[in-house]
């Protein structure tokens, strides 16, 4: 093993959301900065973005737009055992997933930080909305973020969007619908540019946001945070080098990262005054569980027993409506930025639940190309080609996402009998749902028909069983005030490595029904800012 | 575990977005290079699973199931049995016994009476789990739906589609009577 690296203030393990906020603020802040990424850069013209189906070898149907983020053995590595229908998404590139997203940016509102003192379960996180909203802030204003302040106590709003996308016909017709029910829709607020912003260009509006974006519209850390990065010259980018273990001094304290760069299967290490993990939910777990050492012998941090425990995300799932009035009319171009209106969670609003959470709802995420009501209704021939053309102008689409409430059981461990292409003990997943998960989807499912009945149309729901994580899972490294109880302090420190930060969705102690990416960069932002204070003070 | 962790992602990480259906989920290896166009191609293919006959039975049926009209070309035209051959050719080997058993099936049945009456009768199982025929032309019309429905004929000339194109702004609803 190679360890003749020189010493770097920091190592960022991981490039993606969270990873590309930390390397952007330290390297901007004067730290000389390695960022580990285990995948390598996927160039714009790579991008099968636009192409047709009929250019690709099988369609796009085995997933050939998307395989270029999925590099290595990625897909193999991990397992699930004993868990109900549910899959994580690992991706490796650089960027993360935020080379492959949908660009949903939701704050957190004040009551998603306070479960335990508001509904008697799960934990409080150990800071407040008003404690992280500056970030929020900032990171909405770094990244660039289209929608408006609506002034809901549910989803807090900004004061810096671009403006937002227009309302489709059939986006019209459901808010017509979900007036009379009392259920508010909003312009959506997604990191899409649908203006010229800090020199990249607007939206195209092709339609395809998560197969990658060419031109960069679509925020990603790859091209508006690692670049930024780089122009510090105190910035150093290794691309296939995937994190092994994170290696501990005598007094436990982190001093390097092992990792095998996966170019040439060379095993290196780099030693850093301070590391901070991004992996991500599940590759995080996996890589503090497979820190052991005499110091931690359950792994890294790990002296709660709170590592990869409380794995939680979104279960959730789509209905298609075709919408009556639409339906037969001469096709127009409707694919856009993908989604341009959101329902924020809206059961809160009236009569009593038998558990506890919500759900939101995100309109119009999917393509127009495709008829998905083919293969929905019944029989063939030519009526059956005749109703599908005329179905497809009325397509409107909605996926919901609900609250998984954090329980220990949930979790994700590690086989040290089975390991990746590069000789590290995989992932293993750990998944029920709970009782109140159950409970929620059973009234999700009916203000889904309830929604539809009011729309007027044709109404298929993709399944009426839950599943996750619509890869958004979260929890495997706990923020908590109570050092026996998590990982982390609420500045994302590790309680028992102070030189040791996750800010990745591990770090969350709960799930709220939103999306969680903004969250991630905020708590990075706020942790990056920490580092540099407590570094200036000489405490890392 | 990919196909369950592709199929289950609501997000609906782009591949169910474009195309949502289970085969998306199929991992196997490209029998053609990637980014060869089949329109292109399609006239000096080699079938991969199907015989010269299969594949004469399955062009009909596929036909008859997305048929050409005054509107669009059919199933035919958009070569949805090659298509298939494909797809099926880097399937499984439950996948594959499926489609040779389905196809000798139809084919036994239609000469009892006639091609058309052998799809009828898959068609009217087709809600029947048990029913290996009907469970057979679950897979035969989804096949097809997504060969045509993915062909330049099925997305250009039936469906109209306009879209995956460069836009300056995005209009939105232009009626009146919507909003």
């Amino acid at each position: 093993m190679s360890t003749g690296t020189p010493q770097y203030d920091v190592c960022v393990v991981g490039s993606g959301a969270a990873g590309g906020v930390m390397a952007k603020e330290l390297s901007e802040g004067g730290a000389k900065v390695i960022l580990l990424e285990g995948g390598k850069r996927v160039q714009p013209n790579q991008l099968l973005t636009h192409k047709w189906p009929y250019e690709l070898p099988y369609r796009g149907l085995r997933s050939e737009k998307q395989d270029i983020y999925y590099q290595g053995d990625v897909r193999k590595s991990v397992r699930y055992e004993d868990s109900d229908d549910v899959g994580v998404d690992r991706i490796r590139v650089v960027g993360g997933r935020t080379v492959h997203w949908n660009a949903v940016t939701l704050r957190y509102a004040a009551r998603d930080f306070r479960e335990r003192s508001l509904n008697g379960i799960e934990e409080d996180w150990p800071i407040s909305y008003e404690e992280l909203a500056p970030y929020y802030e900032r990171i909405e204003q770094m990244i660039g973020v289209t929608g408006q302040d609506d002034g809901l106590e549910i989803l807090p709003g900004g004061q810096h969007y671009l403006p937002p996308l227009p309302w489709r016909c059939s986006e019209h017709i459901l808010n017509r619908a979900l007036k009379p029910m009392g259920i508010p829709m909003i312009p959506v607020r997604k990191a899409v540019l649908t203006r010229p912003y800090d020199n990249r260009p607007p939206c195209h509006y092709c339609g395809h946001c998560m197969d990658g974006c060419d031109v960069a519209a679509v925020f990603n850390s790859a091209t508006a945070m690692i670049p930024k990065a780089q122009a510090t010259g105190n910035f150093t980018l290794r691309q296939n080098a995937l994190a092994r273990e994170i290696l501990v001094d005598a007094e436990g304290r982190a001093r390097a990262v092992s990792f095998v760069d996966t170019s040439t299967g060379k095993e290196e290490s780099v030693k850093a005054k301070v590391v901070v993990v991004c992996c991500a939910t599940i590759e995080t777990a996996r890589l503090l569980l497979n820190s052991r050492s005499p110091q931690h012998p359950n792994g890294l941090a790990n002296s709660s027993g709170a590592v990869g425990r409380y794995l939680s995300g979104h279960s959730g799932s789509a209905v298609r409506i075709y919408v009556e009035e639409l339906q037969g009319l001469k096709p127009t171009n409707q694919d856009g930025a993908t989604d341009h209106a959101f329902i924020p969670r809206y059961n809160h609003l009236s009569g009593k639940r038998n558990y506890v959470g919500g759900w939101d709802i995100q309109v119009n995420f999917a393509s127009y190309m495709y008829p998905q009501q083919a293969n929905r209704i019944p029989g063939y021939g030519a009526d059956f080609k005749a109703q599908v053309r005329r179905m497809q102008s009325g397509y409107l689409m909605m996926g919901w996402f609900c609250k998984i409430v954090a329980r220990p059981e949930n979790r994700v461990t590690v086989d040290p009998n089975r390991k990746d292409a590069s000789g590290i003990p995989i992932a293993v997943v750990h998944f029920r749902f709970g009782e109140n998960d159950l409970a929620m989807w059973q009234d999700v499912v009916k203000s889904i028909r309830e929604i539809g009945a009011g729309v007027k149309g044709p109404v298929f729901l993709d399944s009426e069983q839950p599943g996750g994580f619509a890869s958004h899972e979260v929890g495997t490294a706990r923020m908590g005030k109570d050092p026996q109880k998590s990982v982390l302090n609420g500045y994302c420190q590790a309680h028992d490595v102070k030189n040791l930060f996750v800010t990745d969705g591990s770090a969350f102690t709960t799930s709220a029904e939103k999306n969680p990416t903004l969250t991630i960069m905020a708590l990075s932002l706020r942790t990056a800012e920490y580092i540099q204070e407590q570094r200036r003070r000489g405490e890392l | 575990m990919e196909r369950r962790t592709a199929l289950k992602i609501v997000a609906l990480s782009a591949l169910t977005k474009n195309l949502g259906t289970a085969q998306a989920a199929v991992t196997g290896h490209c029998a053609m290079p990637s980014g060869t166009a089949w329109s292109a191609t399609a006239e000096s293919y080699k079938l991969q699973f199907f015989t010269e006959s299969e594949n004469a039975l399955l062009d009909q049926l596929t036909e008859m199931i997305i048929p050409a009209d005054g509107h669009s070309p059919g199933a035919h035209a958009a070569q949805a049995s090659l298509f298939a051959d494909l797809m099926v050719a880097a399937g499984d080997e439950p996948a594959k016994s499926q489609w040779r058993n389905g196809l000798a099936r139809i084919q036994e049945e239609a000469k009892k009476s006639s091609l058309s009456d052998a799809l009828a009768q898959a068609a009217e199982l087709s809600d029947t789990p048990s029913s290996d025929v009907g469970q057979f032309f679950v897979a035969l019309k989804q096949m097809t739906v997504n060969g045509y429905y993915t062909s330049e004929i099925g997305i250009h000339q039936d469906m109209g589609y306009i879209g995956n194109t460069y836009l300056a702004e995005f209009p939105g609803c232009t009626h009146p009577e919507h909003q």
